[in-house]
């Protein structure tokens, strides 16, 4: 640009100084302009209003809530009057073995469902493009997608009807075998693999449309030269297919670390039982037991606080890593 | 009268200012195109018209009204998007009929409304279609109908015609013309293409970067742009830009350039202008080609020759820059032969100041 | 891929490997079905005695007799549709407008909204908390209380906020030239335009709704009040452990096995009912919400 004084266009003082000069004359107005912004839009904020007072009185009111976990909390005397007793709860917490138990559990229940069941919807999903009949594929799909939809007091209700000593399918395919009936669900070493193969068979195939939208998403013509140049449906099956939906299959394995902590204990409150304990109790179940059931909510507000934010360090952790990974984050 | 008057029109985002100050008087009846590259601002400005965009300063002021704070629907505008913005979930007749049925007007008005509008329209067959079974014409002119059914005072348009194919776009910008004139509403009118703003504008204003350049009739701008950039916007080709000097000659200024010179226009800006560095603009269409026959032609080496039909593109270089000649052909049977040169007449040569881009004033070209 | 006969004979052995695999995957997911169902409708001493394996044996609907005729199950079912009812209503009526606002660039603040809604699917009080909190409302032991406490939820308002988003801003712009509010904006564009993404949100609230029982078996005191969910646990879960009462149960026409089993196919039924729906929707639904920020 010219530094010629004669010249009247735009110089680049003279867009500095408009600038400067427009802002200047706008910040004075700037509650005049949020009054005529909110003239305008009042509707948007309507519509947006009782969200956020339900989010602020149902989710984040009860964070407020969570004090009490440092609280010797009364009933009587409410949330906020209770007296401060800082991090004894904790303490207990952490020398109580019920508790620490659960931790245990919960990590190892976790980790058996990563373990046997993060490989079984890919699995599935390669199987399932790998059908040809259209008929066979669909009617296959809409049945194990089925299990989902299913309430969990219902799965619980086959398991153990399925499991029952008496009349139970599984103990009389045990008896077919001269095997005496066993009672699974009193059985500490038996209640790790029913919820978790309970798991997997109520959520594989649902899971597996992730993947399937995936495979979906390979190009064609990655296949159609593939077979061109002469490769088996196995070889392909390997060579394209599953390093195709590799990121697709990283980012869920990343998911499902961040969500180690998340067993869903409805089931677990439903199968267990004071004999498997030992085995099945996790850190919800036992902040139920000792709150809702046993009414030490401060205590058990403390238990939940360390879960919450265990997990929030994990998914936050979990979804920078996947954001990273992929750009795509989580939600 | 339901004129637009823009009166120091500023766009801010946050910090970021992207419409400095605009100032336009668009008078009732007029047909107005805003043209400009890409991310110049020509949208914004519209939306801010049209009440999508808050305005940031100045006044807007729309049949004597001051606008700045009404709501769209109450500025009694209407606006054609370049996406249609059809609903989809609609018929024609029902994409037609949405403003009307939002304002409450009775059955019968609607009725009427609708069919007169298509019958303008040419849309009357395809009434009961929805959006997704119609051409992308027969699309165009539903997001039209659904503009003027209203009756509005001024008719905004953003780019409506860029997602049409070249002949369509041909068609449908002689429709729009019609209609036009037809029903006589003010109308303002974003593009980039300058085609479309040639045959369509009353007057045409050329922004930059958030600013005016030059607000004029198509054919003003053409002869008499007022700085390099709106002499390189308009025209297909665009003019030809050489760098000179200008001298003193036996007829009066003179532009030099290596070894070539050119005889000016004699007013007086030039006339005092002796010694100064300018920039001449010569457009394609104006020169005349030469052979060696010639003389005080301008020589060019020819690289390429685009024959169309009726004319003929030359594609040269001059002193090492390229330069483009625009010639017709018909009636001249050799006249692409042995070209080697130009010749121009002094008073179709513009002149802009070298620094400034700003044309060098008491130049003027009749129409 | 459709021509069999252009395939090796290493290709059809591993199509038919896989598809004979996935058969057998397929009927273990169906079996237990199969299987309570015919419970369901075999005489309590074959079922006690573990005869059925397939069919019904000895067939008999008494055990739906026996269900149809326990006043508690008719009040818990018509709970049941109370609540999922009531409850999608009242989830549609603060999602989608929230969403449409959180979807609207000239939103003040979006960036912050957005994150108070995302924050909440990271981060939770926990169980104790939201239940006092429950307490502190005077909510327990109410019909209001289930339906409102439940009715937000962060990843359908996003799933709703994305597809909202993906919708052309054009639309929301002439439709306020054509002097639309944004009431009627949302009305009668947007929310037309969003039949599918609505739908899903709307099963989706059906299923947690129909299937939700741990919140209602913490909340909820009054028998007249618990949804079906919390009654089956109470049939099936509480009453299982009970050998005692299980016996004093058996008759033989029923059994407590067959009469759990018939509960069981009463309260899958509705669900089986808008299966279609919830296959043809929750697909696109799980990858509508899985995408982006
Ligand atoms: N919401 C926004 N926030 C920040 N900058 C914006 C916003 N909207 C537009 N801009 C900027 O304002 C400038 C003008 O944009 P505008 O859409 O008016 O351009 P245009 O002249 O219509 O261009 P085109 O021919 O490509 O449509 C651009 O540089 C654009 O990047
Ligand atoms: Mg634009």
């Amino acid at each position: 640009m010219s530094t010629d004084p004669d010249f009247t266009g735009p110089t680049t003082e003279n867009l500095v100084f408009d600038a400067a000069e427009a802002q200047r004359r706008r910040r004075g107005s700037t509650l005049v302009r949020i009054g005529d912004h909110l003239k305008r839009e009042w509707q948007l904020y309507a519509m947006l209003l009782p969200t956020i007072l339900w989010l602020i009185i149902f989710l984040y009111k009860p964070m407020y809530g969570l004090q009490i976990a440092f609280k010797d909390y009364s009933i009587f005397r409410g949330v906020a009057d209770s007296p401060w007793i800082g991090l004894e709860h904790f303490n207990t917490l952490f020398n109580n073995d019920q508790f620490l138990r659960a931790v245990k559990n919960t990590v190892i229940i976790s980790f058996y469902s990563l373990l046997f069941g993060f490989p079984m919807p890919i699995l599935l999903a390669l199987m399932f493009n790998e059908v040809l009949n259209q008929t066979f594929k669909k009617s296959a799909q809409t049945i194990v997608y089925l299990p989902h939809f299913i309430s969990s007091v219902i799965i619980a209700g086959i398991v153990i009807t399925a499991f029952s000593p008496s009349a139970g399918i599984v103990n009389t395919v045990l008896g077919w075998l001269g095997i005496d009936s066993i009672y699974f669900l009193t059985k500490p070493e038996w209640f790790r693999p029913i919820f978790v193969g309970t798991g997997i068979w109520q959520e594989a195939g649902f899971q597996s449309i992730v993947y399937l939208a995936a495979i979906a998403g390979v190009s064609p013509t990655l296949y159609e030269s593939a077979v061109v140049d002469g490769a088996s449906r196995w070889q392909m099956m390997w060579k394209i297919t599953v390093p195709s939906i590799m990121p697709t299959i990283i980012i869920m394995l990343i998911i499902r670390i961040g969500n180690i902590l998340e067993v869903s204990f409805e089931m677990i409150i439903l199968l267990y039982q004071p004999a498997t304990y030992e085995t099945a109790d996790v850190v919800n179940t036992f902040i139920y037991r000792q709150g809702l059931q046993g009414g030490q909510y401060d205590f058990a507000a403390a238990a939940g606080l360390f879960n919450a934010v265990v997990a929030f360090v994990l998914v936050m952790t979990a979804n920078t890593i996947s954001k990273r990974y992929s750009r795509t984050s989580l939600w | 009268m339901s004129g637009v008057s823009l009166k120091g029109i500023v766009k801010a985002y946050g910090a970021l200012q992207v419409v400095h100050g605009i100032d336009l008087e668009v008078q009732e009846k007029e047909f107005v195109v805003l043209v400009g590259p890409s991310g110049c601002g020509k949208s914004t400005t519209l939306r801010m018209i049209a009440g999508l965009e808050e305005i940031s300063d100045g006044d807007l002021t729309i049949d004597g009204r001051h606008v700045n704070r009404v709501a769209p629907k109450d500025r009694d505008v209407a606006m054609v998007f370049q996406n249609y913005a059809l609903y989809p979930h609609l018929n024609v007749a029902d994409n037609i009929a949405f403003g009307l049925r939002i304002r409450k007007e009775s059955k019968e008005t609607i009725a009427s409304s609708v069919e007169e509008v298509g019958g303008i329209l040419g849309l009357t067959p395809y009434l009961e279609r929805r959006p997704a079974d119609l051409s992308g014409g027969q699309r165009q002119r539903v997001a039209m109908g659904r503009a003027i059914v209203r009756r509005p005072k001024v008719f905004l348009f953003d780019e409506p015609l860029s997602n049409l194919d070249a002949k369509l776009r041909t068609q449908m910008r002689a429709e729009i013309k019609r209609l036009h004139k037809r029903l006589g509403v003010t109308s303002i009118y974003v593009t980039h293409d300058q085609v479309e703003a040639m045959t369509l504008a009353d007057r045409i204003v050329v922004m930059h970067d958030g600013r005016i350049e030059q607000i004029g009739s198509p054919m003003e701008l053409f002869l008499n742009p007022v700085n390099t950039f709106v002499a390189g916007f308009l025209g297909s080709p665009p003019m030809n830009m050489v760098n000179a000097r200008i001298v003193a000659g036996d007829l009066g200024p003179v532009a030099e350039f290596g070894d070539n010179k050119i005889q000016l226009d004699q007013v007086a800006s030039l006339q005092n202008s002796v010694g100064q560095d300018v920039v001449l603009g010569i457009r394609p269409e104006f020169v005349t080609v030469a052979d060696d026959t010639v003389p005080h032609r301008v020589s060019v080496e020819v690289d390429l020759i685009e024959t169309l039909g009726s004319e003929a593109l030359i594609h040269a270089s001059l002193q090492g820059d390229p330069f483009v000649i625009r010639t017709e052909t018909v009636g001249q049977m050799n006249v692409l032969d042995g070209i080697s040169g130009f010749t121009i007449a002094p008073h179709l040569i513009r002149v802009f100041d070298a620094k400034t881009g700003v044309s060098l004033p008491g130049q003027a070209v009749g129409q | 891929m459709a021509n069999m006969n252009l395939y090796s004979r290493g290709d059809k052995l591993f199509v038919i490997v896989n598809m004979v695999l996935l058969g057998l995957f397929t009927i273990s997911t169906l079996y237990p079905f199969i299987y309570i169902a015919s419970l369901s409708m075999s005489t309590g001493f074959e079922a006690r005695a573990g005869n059925v394996i397939l069919t019904p044996v000895g067939f008999t609907l008494e055990a739906y007799k026996q269900v149809l005729s326990e006043p508690q199950f008719w009040i818990s079912y018509r709970n049941t549709f109370i609540y999922t009812i009531g409850g999608v209503l009242m989830s549609l009526a603060f999602i989608i407008p929230g969403a449409y606002a959180l979807s609207r660039p000239q939103l003040y603040g979006r960036r912050f909204w957005n994150l108070a809604v995302a924050f909440t699917m990271w981060f939770n009080a926990g169980l104790i908390p939201f239940f006092l909190n429950m307490r502190d409302l005077g909510l327990l032991d109410s019909y209001f209380g289930i339906i409102i406490g439940f009715a937000v939820n962060g990843f359908n308002i996003i799933l709703l906020r994305n597809f909202f988003e993906a919708i052309p801003q054009s639309f929301e712009e002439a439709a306020r030239m054509d002097g639309a509010n944004e009431f009627q904006v949302l009305w009668k564009v947007y929310m037309p335009l969003s039949k599918p993404a609505i739908a899903t949100v709307a099963l989706f609230c059906i299923v947690s709704r129909w299937n939700g029982f741990f919140w209602a078996m913490v909340l909820l005191q009054d028998e007249d009040k618990i949804p079906l969910q919390v009654y089956l646990r109470h049939v099936i879960v509480e009453l299982s452990d009970d050998e005692e009462f299980a016996t004093t149960l058996l008759t033989s026409a029923y059994s407590f096995e067959t009469v759990s089993a018939a509960i069981i196919v009463c309260s899958i039924i509705p669900i089986l009912l808008i299966y279609p729906f919830l296959q043809k929707y929750f697909s696109k639904g799980i990858l509508l919400g899985g995408v982006k920020e």
